[in-house]
């Protein structure tokens, strides 16, 4: 009879740790870089925001999201963002160089969570004055959208590596490089054959085009203005920072 | 007949030979899980103890700072510095200095709150630059304890599971202290009650 005593309380154990790992569910994950779902902030700020970050991400493989909802529910803000960021895998898989800024508008606390990989770069006192300095005092005076604009410019010059000049500007044109002779000659002859090609086995040529397009769209990740946002399997543990207006 | 027997023993051991190589295979995986989660567990606790002497070296230079509060963390980060002594294995394999590592490192926790509580009643300090990061820094890594605490219970719970269900439980025990049960982190009784203080 001894012997069961520790069986039971292993598996009451094991009961209540399951219970709580099922209690929270994070929501789904975003398609966006910028998410709003409770209209927090103007489309024009979103959209900008989203496409910047959406940038960033081309640019740096550097995933950075934001996120804004109304509460995080009865789970500690902070519970709810690693495991929020660990279920979307923010940032790259081994890297972990994923960061994002949840707002939860109807509990009026925001949080900035960082993963392992960028913790040296944004280390929690940085964090931490991201959002006493830039987010609170906008979100105070009532200024949603520039507290989150302010935000993310601040975490992103933070981390870095933004190529081009952000709000506004707009997509720059790479000026394309001059082509040589060789390369000249390599196309020429590749242009040849595709065209001989094409008119000798035009429904082989057809059926071969339409499967590049179809895989080409659907491979696409994070490139060009319709691309979604897709988590690379990144996870934080809890860095950053968090406060409430 | 005797042929027949002979196939099936033959089968049978095979069988048994193959689902042992898998059980052991995944406790070896799951048990190298727990082990790096741990290393996590130490990390953050390491990063706390770092924090100290930063954070008393600050608090010190206010005027006239209760000497009592600073001993307490002082010598509550000694203790916990020499639990970490011990190998990773015997912490989390073996219950009592799995609960003295937990204790060691809740007195430390506890100290340190009653020093932060009591830092209330300073403004001046509590305005500086070097004490607003060194809290940030703190409540940060409170924040990632809680975190790798968290992932070290559900590694742990991982191990656990598959080692004592059904048939695993029985090559287990065969490979003796090989596989032991891992310790849980539990909640401490009163870790979400702010330490209270006297004015």
């Amino acid at each position: 009879m001894r012997s069961l005593k520790p069986w039971a309380g292993l598996a009451v154990l094991l009961a209540c740790l399951g219970a709580l790992a099922a209690a929270f569910q994070p929501p789904p994950a975003p398609t966006r870089w910028v998410t709003d779902t409770v209209g927090f902030l103007s489309e024009p700020t979103r959209r900008s925001l989203d496409a910047r970050l959406q940038r960033y991400e081309q640019d740096t493989g550097r995933q950075v999201l934001v996120w804004i909802g109304s509460t995080p529910g009865e789970v500690p803000l902070e519970e709810w963002a690693v495991r929020t960021f660990e279920a979307w895998g923010i940032g790259r898989k081994g890297r972990d160089d994923g960061a994002a800024v949840f707002v939860f508008a109807q509990a009026r606390r925001l949080r900035i969570e960082v993963g392992y990989g960028l913790e040296p770069v944004v280390p929690d006192a940085i964090a931490s004055r991201i959002i006493e300095e830039e987010a609170l005092p906008r979100l105070r005076a009532g200024e949603p959208d520039a507290a989150v604009s302010a935000t993310v410019d601040s975490l992103l010059r933070t981390l870095g590596g933004e190529s081009s000049p952000p709000p506004g500007a707009g997509t720059e044109v790479h000026p394309r490089p001059e082509l040589t002779l060789g390369q000249m000659l390599l196309y020429g002859v590749l242009a040849l054959v595709v065209l001989v090609f094409v008119i000798t086995h035009p429904r082989l040529a057809f059926y071969l085009l339409l499967q590049l397009l179809s895989s080409g769209g659907g491979r696409r990740h994070g490139g060009g203005s319709g691309g979604t946002f897709r988590g690379g399997g990144g996870r934080s543990g809890g860095g950053g920072a968090s406060g409430s207006w | 007949m005797g042929k027949w027997l002979g196939l099936g023993v033959i089968a049978l051991l095979l069988i048994l030979g193959v689902a042992g190589v898998g059980a052991y295979n995944s406790l070896v995986s799951l048990d190298q899980a727990v082990l790096s989660q741990w290393g996590q567990v130490e990390n953050v606790y390491q990063r706390r103890m770092d924090l100290v002497p930063n954070l008393v070296a600050t608090v010190k230079g206010a005027a006239s700072f209760e000497k009592e509060t600073l001993t307490q963390v002082i010598e509550a980060r000694a203790k916990a510095s020499q639990t970490t002594l011990t190998a990773d294995r015997e912490l989390f394999e073996d219950p009592a200095a799995f609960q003295q590592f937990q204790q060691a490192q809740q007195n430390l926790s506890n100290a340190l709150s009653r020093l932060l509580v009591t830092v209330e009643r300073y403004p001046e300090l509590r305005a500086t630059e070097n004490f607003r990061e060194l809290q940030a820094q703190l409540e940060g890594t409170e924040n990632r304890i809680a975190v790798e605490r968290m992932r070290f219970n559900e590694a742990a719970q991982a191990f656990n599971t598959r080692r004592n269900s059904f048939p695993t439980v029985l090559f287990a025990s065969f490979f003796g202290g090989r596989f032991t049960e891992k310790a849980y982190f539990q909640a401490q009784q009163g870790a979400d009650v702010a330490p209270k203080v006297q004015f």
